[in-house]
């Protein structure tokens, strides 16, 4: 590692003696082939750029974990690749990555389990094809031995279901995908 | 033991306690916020659910989220580290009622160290010393004066209702009594609608110290030798250290035997800390206790080699404190630097993406954190980053030690406490062990201007 003049560079990420034209150079050769990240290093300088990545959060995750050094555990083999799924079949990422870009998604808004019914052997709320209007109830989640309805935030058609009946589902995992209708 | 654990934290304790089930063969899952998607208990825990939004309320504090959580992966205990919910008696509670064990004390237990009036006089009849004070409000003069010949001086006087050093009178001498009664009366009816003061012996240059316990579900009770925590600012810890540099052998084993003794009456039946101030003269007094493992808690782990948190677990599952741990023994000397993402100098938290993270290492250094290059500090939460303990044989090797670490820790990105500590190590008074609470504001902040 080289020497720092004073402590205080330590708090600051700032190269030194950056020719500003020369990262415009590197940008203009990002572009060019369609780079998301680079790094160069020449003379003692090390430039690293960075563009906010295309694929959002999946991108950055895969990324971060890659990137875990001197870590405690960090000696620990990563076996699997997204903790969550396992046993439980709770998912750790959001199935957002499968989701048609048109479709509404109806969220969990609580940890629980996820019932396509009322009650067991009665007609699931809805089934794939279903006209549904917003506030209807889509399903129930079981918290605590409590049954909260889930209700439809928008008017459409159910285009698919995402959480079988029974299912374990976390905050945030995606129910339900919904074709709105009259979406001006 | 347990089958499964849930761990209701996040950052560096959470795969502290990570680590302790993976030694003991207990499978983990981990919860976590949508803000921390990507963090490392996330990563390394055998499952990991979503249970919220990042603001802690409506995730990690979530009661309710983190139930369900734990019946959907169907875990038999739930650990849940320092702050959140671990000293929540309701939560607690709940986790009786749903049949999991909560790794820590009863529920009660929790609920009596959490009214701190009543934690006080509940540990004084156990036979702990408190501080000397008025037997609550004190009404007029003639009780005032009452008071103060059995308190003596000097004293202060602080609003019952109050805090933030407003409505408190310094007394040094009894012919200030009448008009500081007075004046502090005033002061509290002006700032906080009601005139109501009570009277405490004042500790001058006081001590932070505190005794870690461990107590068993058998009634078993021992304790692992004390913390010095006067490094503080803002009555945030910094800096701790084991032994003490003022704590003799002779001082630990009458202190340590008294609140061993107090603990045992209570049925105390976990991990958790005793929290005492020392006066110059070298008494202490009881102050608080926290019902939980703390931040701190590594430094008594290097010097007497025990694994608290894995100790804390045993004893949950019920095993005997003979088993866990056996006789304490202290060996040499321990020291904790945390390191926050914060401004040295105006302590302004610093949240933000840490573009180079390089922790130290070599002989006696350990890490404990959940932060990688990369990874993102957000502003939720505490801005904890990472602790250092040294381990040496004696304070100076200790000192020396964490002053090599601290030189090869490097953290860029974010603004760290690295500097402070670096300057606290360089104190002369900090190196000989003269200091007291007020350490930072008078020394440290002083001479960096």
């Amino acid at each position: 590692m080289r020497k720092k003049s004073s402590p205080q560079s330590e708090q600051e990420g700032h190269p030194r003696g950056v020719d500003l034209a020369e990262v415009e150079q590197l940008l203009a050769f990002m572009e060019k082939h369609g780079l998301e990240e680079f790094e160069y290093e020449r003379d003692g300088i090390r430039v690293r750029l960075k563009k906010p990545s295309t694929h959002s959060q999946n991108a950055t995750r895969a990324f971060a974990l890659h990137d875990v050094h001197a870590a405690p555990g960090s000696s620990h083999t990563p076996a699997h690749g997204v903790p969550a799924a396992s046993q439980a079949g709770v998912h750790g990422l959001s199935a957002s990555a499968h989701v048609p870009e048109d479709l509404h998604v109806i969220k969990s808004p609580i940890v629980g389990t996820f019932y396509a019914s009322a009650s067991p052997g009665a007609d699931p709320f809805v089934t794939v094809g279903a006209q549904v209007t917003s506030g209807q109830a889509l399903c129930i989640i079981e918290a605590m031995k409590l049954m909260n309805e889930i209700e439809s935030d928008v008017s459409g058609e159910i285009v698919k279901i995402f959480a079988e009946n029974g299912q374990p589902v976390e905050y945030g995992e995606p129910l339900f995908g919904i074709r709105e209708r009259d979406k001006k | 033991m347990f089958r499964k654990i849930l761990i209701a934290n996040r950052g560096e304790i959470a795969l502290r306690v990570l680590c302790a089930c993976r030694e003991l063969g207990v499978s983990t899952v981990a919860v976590y916020s949508e803000a921390d998607r990507n963090a490392l208990h996330v990563r390394f825990a055998d499952e990991a659910i979503c249970i919220g939004p990042p603001r802690s309320s409506d995730s990690y504090l979530n009661i309710p989220q983190v139930i369900s959580a734990a019946e959907i992966a169907n875990v038999d205990a739930i650990h849940p580290g320092y702050g959140f919910l671990s000293e929540n008696a309701n939560f607690a509670e709940v986790c009786e009622a749903s049949h999991i064990t909560f790794i820590g004390p009863s529920p009660e237990v929790i609920r009596l160290m959490g009214e701190k009036d009543r934690a006080r006089q509940e540990m004084a009849a156990a036979g702990l010393p408190i501080i000397p004070g008025s037997p609550g409000v004190v009404p007029d003069e003639d009780a005032a004066r009452k008071s103060a010949e059995e308190i003596g001086y000097p004293l202060i006087i602080k609003a019952s209702e109050g805090g933030g050093g407003r409505g408190m009178r310094i007394v040094r001498e009894k012919r200030d009594l009448v008009a500081s009664f007075q004046t502090a009366r005033t002061e509290a009816e002006q700032a906080f609608g009601s005139p109501n003061v009570y009277m405490e012996k004042l500790i001058e240059r006081p001590r932070h110290i505190e005794f870690q316990v461990l107590g068993d579900r058998h009634g078993s009770v021992v304790h692992l030798g004390e913390r010095e925590c006067s490094i503080q600012r803002r009555h945030q810890k910094l800096l701790e250290e084991s032994p003490s540099p003022v704590v003799d052998a002779k001082v630990r084993k009458k202190m340590g035997d008294q609140v061993v003794e107090a603990l045992a009456k209570i049925g105390y039946s976990s991990a958790g800390t005793v929290e005492f101030l020392r006066e110059d003269s070298g008494k202490l007094y009881f102050i608080e206790m926290n019902a939980r493992i703390q931040v701190e808690h590594p430094v008594t782990e290097m010097v007497t080699g025990v694994d608290l948190v894995k100790s804390q677990i045993r004893v949950a599952a019920g095993e005997k404190l003979a088993d866990v741990v056996g006789p304490i023994e202290f060996r040499g000397h321990a020291i904790e630097c945390r390191i926050n993402a914060e401004d040295p100098d105006t302590f302004v938290p610093s949240p933000g993406r840490i573009t180079a993270f390089r922790v130290p290492g070599g002989p006696g250094i350990r890490v404990d954190t959940a932060c990688y290059a990369d990874a993102v500090i957000p502003p939720y939460y505490d801005s904890l980053i990472a602790k250092i303990i040294a381990h040496g044989r004696d304070r100076s090797e200790a000192i020396a030690r964490m002053r090599g670490a601290l030189g090869g820790f490097v953290v860029e990105g974010v603004k760290t406490t690295i500097p402070l500590h670096k300057r606290i190590l360089a104190d002369p008074d900090f190196a000989a062990g003269k200091f007291d609470t007020h350490f930072i504001e008078r020394s440290i902040a002083v001479s960096a201007k």
